[in-house]
């Protein structure tokens, strides 16, 4: 039987009156590729950001890798990888200095895989972050989440500015990271995504997690989620 | 920690070179400025210390800016004062809070260090901005003296700018606890904290029911014209600001490392 990499037991994190999500517990097996769908605001940012320590969770656990997140805080992020939706730098650093930076924090000379990345994703290094688009952002999001390779991915809406063959090389990326045994976890609202790459899926809907059968769920279902979240909205 | 601080350092760099250079420049043009008015400062010296109050906020009515240490204290320590408290407001008021003001916080965060390594690191930043920043403008005021070659107490230069560097970490620490707590820079707060602080130490010296509390901040043991005409140490203001700077740091750890962080 495969083992659990990611396990979370019961979390809940309230903002306040406002509601965040409620009681979610979920099971992610090594090499798997986890999909997270569900609409704008359901929770699914907040799961991972309780997940990686950014939220102090009301009640419930999270272990990564066997490890505590709250007492092995700093173990756990030298085994993940992590791109969040908005992949914001420090707007005068070139990329090279970013990328580099974040292997400085992590003492890993990550350069060869760096420099592999960036090839694949056709980046330009000698630009500052302030000229970058949102996609070149996020390809450097990307390298600063895989040049280390980690066991763990998280991805939070990866995709959402990439171009098309971007997306595809992101994508073969993963699959190639999972083939050699780490885990993904990929956060998005596009279905193809899920029913093309992932192995299992949930979705979360005002802030409580359902387990899919198959992530190769049909689109008016999967559309339906959000027609209800709008009525209840 | 070593990578976070150097980045720090790198990223305020800046910053530490403008006020540095304007801050000693006005000190040491100050200084070279009383060989030019000596002759005439003995008429305005006499008129400065008959102001009644005025002349005790300035202090003009113990020392005499007619000499150079009297006219030291009086004009390049208000430049000083008043300049290096807003320099170490500006250092730290944003040093935490920009990561999420700025959203570079998820970035730095996913990275594989703690919250108070973080804190330790941009602790350190402020620490050696504000060490450089006083070493550099003590070079400056002493250049401005040796340029002089006249009769200086070496003894009460070195305890003023001890003296200014404790008020420069006092008020750094309570900003940089209010950047611990907060998720947007608060500049306006930090800076207007820093001219709250020195106006009170004024009108403290001015309004006589004031004098007894105004060991409550910091520009009370860092007041140049008290260390020149050497008045006792204010034990009670260093003790209080010992206090006021362990408890904003322990309080800046404490805050930041319990606080949900905003993407």
């Amino acid at each position: 039987m495969m083992e659990n990499v990611i396990e979370i037991r019961n979390l809940t994190k309230s903002y306040g009156k406002a509601r965040g999500i409620i009681d979610v517990s979920l099971q992610v097996k090594k090499g798997d590729i986890f999909g997270f769908l569900g609409p704008n605001g359901a929770g699914k940012s907040t799961t991972i950001r309780s997940m990686l320590g950014f939220l102090r969770p009301n009640a419930g656990t999270v272990t990564i890798l066997g490890l505590d997140s709250r007492k092995d805080h700093e173990k756990i992020l030298a085994k993940v990888g992590y791109m969040p939706s908005e992949a914001w730098f420090y707007d005068t650093m070139r990329v090279s200095d970013v990328i580099k930076y974040a292997a400085d924090i992590r003492r890993m000379d990550c350069s060869e895989e760096a420099g592999i990345l960036c090839e694949r994703l056709k980046m330009d290094t000698r630009k500052k972050i302030k000229e970058l688009s949102l996609g070149n952002r996020k390809k450097v999001s990307i390298v600063c989440a895989m040049q280390h390779k980690p066991d763990i991915f998280i991805f939070d809406e990866p995709t959402s500015g990439l171009d098309p063959l971007m997306q595809r090389t992101f994508f073969e990326l993963i699959r190639e990271y999972t083939d050699h045994g780490a885990t993904c976890l990929l956060s998005t609202h596009v279905l193809s995504e899920v029913n093309r790459y992932c192995k299992t899926a949930a979705i979360m809907r005002e802030g409580r997690l359902t387990m899919l059968d198959s992530p190769a769920i049909d689109e008016d279902a999967f559309i339906r989620f959000y027609e209800d979240e709008e009525e209840t909205v | 920690m070593k990578s976070v601080l150097l980045r720090e350092l790198k990223q305020n760099l800046k910053l530490l070179i403008i006020w540095t250079l304007a801050i000693g420049g006005m000190g040491f043009y100050c200084i070279l400025l009383y060989q030019s008015m000596q002759g005439e400062v003995q008429e305005m010296a006499d008129m400065f210390s008959n102001m009644g109050a005025f002349s005790d906020a300035f202090g003009m009515s113990t020392l005499s800016i007619a000499t150079l240490p009297g006219f030291f204290a009086t004009e390049v320590g208000t430049i000083h004062g008043l300049g290096s408290g807003m320099f170490a407001a500006l250092a730290s008021i944003g040093i935490l809070s920009k990561e999420e003001d700025r959203h570079s916080g998820e970035f730095l965060l996913a990275l594989p260090i703690s919250r108070s390594k973080v804190v330790t690191a941009k602790a350190l930043c402020i620490l050696v901005m504000l060490v450089v920043f006083t070493v550099v403008c003590g070079l400056f005021y002493v250049g401005g003296i040796a340029y002089l070659d006249m009769d200086f107490p070496a003894g009460d230069l070195m305890t003023y700018l001890v003296m200014q560097f404790l008020m420069n970490v006092e008020i750094a620490g309570i900003c940089f606890l209010i950047s611990a707590f907060s998720s947007r820079i608060k500049m306006g707060l930090g800076l207007g904290m820093a001219l709250m602080l020195y106006a009170f130490d004024l009108i403290g010296r001015v309004v006589p029911d004031l004098k007894d509390y105004l060991f409550i901040g910091p520009y009370s043991y860092a007041n140049a014209s008290e260390i020149f005409s050497q008045s006792e140490t204010p034990v009670l203001a260093l003790s209080l600001a010992a206090v006021l700077i362990i408890a904003s740091i322990t309080g800046a750890y404490v805050c930041y490392n319990r606080r949900d962080l905003q993407s």
